[in-house]
């Protein structure tokens, strides 16, 4: 009698999560189909661009409602070439992986621009520098990258930190954490000592959540692109063209002051 | 396709970051031997609770069950962050609880010891409980009626039988435990798979990937040949006419 109602109670519970499975397929399918038809329409044809989101106040907001200073600048290059701005959520270690093999057409993701990238990805113009910081807890000892030794130091996977970490501050110990929040939370929890990110990260966390503090901000020269995969010579020139016209009419400018509270550098003022 | 090839099975790149990816394993067999020690006396407290009769211990009974329960619901990788996460804003406790760097490991390899612990324990748990269940019944009656209490029926009769019955299905655990570890890479524990990651931002190549799933393959696949065969002792044991074991 039981062993028949467990059978029952178990196909019952079969049949549900196939429902499930297939509801959850079809609302998949059909969002493709959507986009598919959306991409046919010539001119306005969706620009897509992969980012790694969140790592404020680059990029950050919720799926289908991004935003940030990545976002909304590759909106307003965006517009300037006709195209429609559809930003995807990826990983930054395979980010250019991905662009050169096709995923995505561009990747606006506060990604430096280096030779070894360049060597699998055409960068745009650089359309912002950059510096890292050295994010400490408020009223820590740790004044600057030279008394990073020893310590036990956080920074992101994949990211110019991470590397200015490994080559000069001869951490106790360093930590790649998936996403840059991750560091900032360690850090906060004291597990890690310090943390090397983009300055404007940094800055970031310091207004939105206080309790840490910059303790030396380290210029590495960096200048921030957007890639392409290498064959895509037309959608860079578009993209080149777009940025110009951004900073030419002010629009960079009104984006800087919104997401990082100071003044762009010269080169970058219209 | 050639792509494809050259994205996963690049042997110059499996070589040239051979060193780093072992040591990074080595550290998951480390965080393994470490979890499953303790994953394996926990779940035999927590199943033991669970056995207590009569009763007074029913809020025991009751706890344990519900723990059982919950963390086997709950995905480890959700455990592992919290854990990570929170203990070290609990500021009642001391500092070096809050942030274990016991024996020379980061605080990040006892957090996610800890969560393995927590979650393999109640899944260990319902391994020995089936081995105590399938010990007849007449066993625990036996020994009580000589006179022993039910804490020594338990440990000088009941369990001992009932490990004999589990070792395959324990296996299992173990096996998943072992590549479990490899979750705790979230919290920036520098094993095989954030190290295999590295490697992947820094050379923009997955090769590395696939030699952390190589060493994975040679460790686990013998232990899987092992509880084959035990599967198979057990059943030998049927057919002869012993009694009937646990499935």
């Amino acid at each position: 009698m039981s062993k028949i109602r467990f059978t029952a109670l178990f196909a019952v519970f079969l049949v549900a999560l196939t429902a499930l499975v297939v509801a959850g397929c079809g609302g998949g399918s059909s969002s493709t189909s959507e986009e598919s038809s959306a991409s046919g329409g010539g001119g306005g044809e969706k620009l897509t661009v992969g980012s790694d989101i969140p790592y404020p106040p680059f990029e950050q907001g919720k799926p289908g409602n991004y935003t940030g200073f990545d976002v909304e600048l590759m909106e307003a290059i965006g517009e300037k070439i006709g195209r429609e701005v559809e930003f995807q959520d990826t990983s930054f270690e395979t980010i250019f992986r991905d662009v050169g093999q096709g995923k995505f057409e561009a990747v606006a993701s506060a990604a430096t621009i280096t030779p070894e990238r360049e060597k699998e990805v055409a960068f745009s113009d650089p359309y912002y520098l950059s510096e890292q910081a050295i994010l400490v807890k408020e009223g820590s000892e740790i004044k600057g990258l030279a008394e990073l030794e020893g310590k036990t130091v956080g920074a992101q996977q994949g990211t110019t930190g991470l590397e200015l970490g490994k080559e000069k501050a001869n951490a106790g110990e360093l930590r790649p954490y998936p996403e840059g929040p991750d560091a900032i939370n360690a850090l906060k929890a004291g597990t890690i000592e310090a943390v090397i990110i983009d300055a404007p990260v940094a800055q970031n966390a310091i207004e939105e959540e206080g309790g840490v503090e910059i303790a030396e901000k380290v210029p590495t020269e960096e200048e921030y692109g957007i890639a392409v995969a290498k064959d895509s010579t037309e959608l860079l020139k578009e993209i080149n063209q777009g940025l110009k016209e951004v900073i030419s009419d002010g629009t960079y400018t009104t984006i800087f002051e919104k997401w990082f509270h100071l003044k762009p550098p010269k080169q970058f003022q219209g | 396709m050639s792509q494809f090839f050259n994205q996963y099975f690049n042997f110059n790149v499996m070589g040239e970051h051979f060193g780093e990816v072992l040591v990074g394993f080595l550290q998951n067999l480390l965080v393994f031997a470490v979890a499953a020690a303790l994953a394996l006396t926990w779940g035999l407290v927590l199943a033991l609770l669970r056995q207590l009769p009569g009763k007074k211990p029913m809020p025991i009974r009751f706890v344990t069950i519900a723990y059982i329960d919950f963390f086997r619901a709950v995905p480890i990788l959700i455990i592992i962050l919290m854990i990570s996460g929170g203990v070290p804003f609990l500021s009642f406790l001391p500092e070096s609880v809050r942030i274990p760097r016991w024996f020379g490991r980061p605080d990040t390899f006892w957090y996610g010891v800890t969560a393995l612990v927590i979650v393999y324990g109640a899944f260990t748990a319902e391994v020995y409980r089936a081995g105590i269940e399938a010990v007849p019944r007449g066993q625990m009656e036996a020994a009580r009626s000589l006179g022993m209490s039910h804490f020594q029926a338990m440990r000088h009769v009941v369990v001992p039988q009932g490990v004999t019955k589990i070792p395959a299905p324990m296996l299992n655990e173990l096996i998943s435990l072992l590549k479990d570890t490899t979750l705790i890479s979230v919290i920036a524990l520098s094993e095989s798979v954030l190290v295999s990651r590295e490697v992947l931002s820094e050379r923009l190549n997955s090769s590395a990937l696939t030699l952390t799933a190589i060493f994975f393959v040679i460790i686990i696949l013998p232990l899987a040949r092992v509880v084959d065969k035990l599967i198979a002792r057990q059943q030998l044991k049927i057919t002869r006419g012993s009694h009937i074991e646990v499935a």
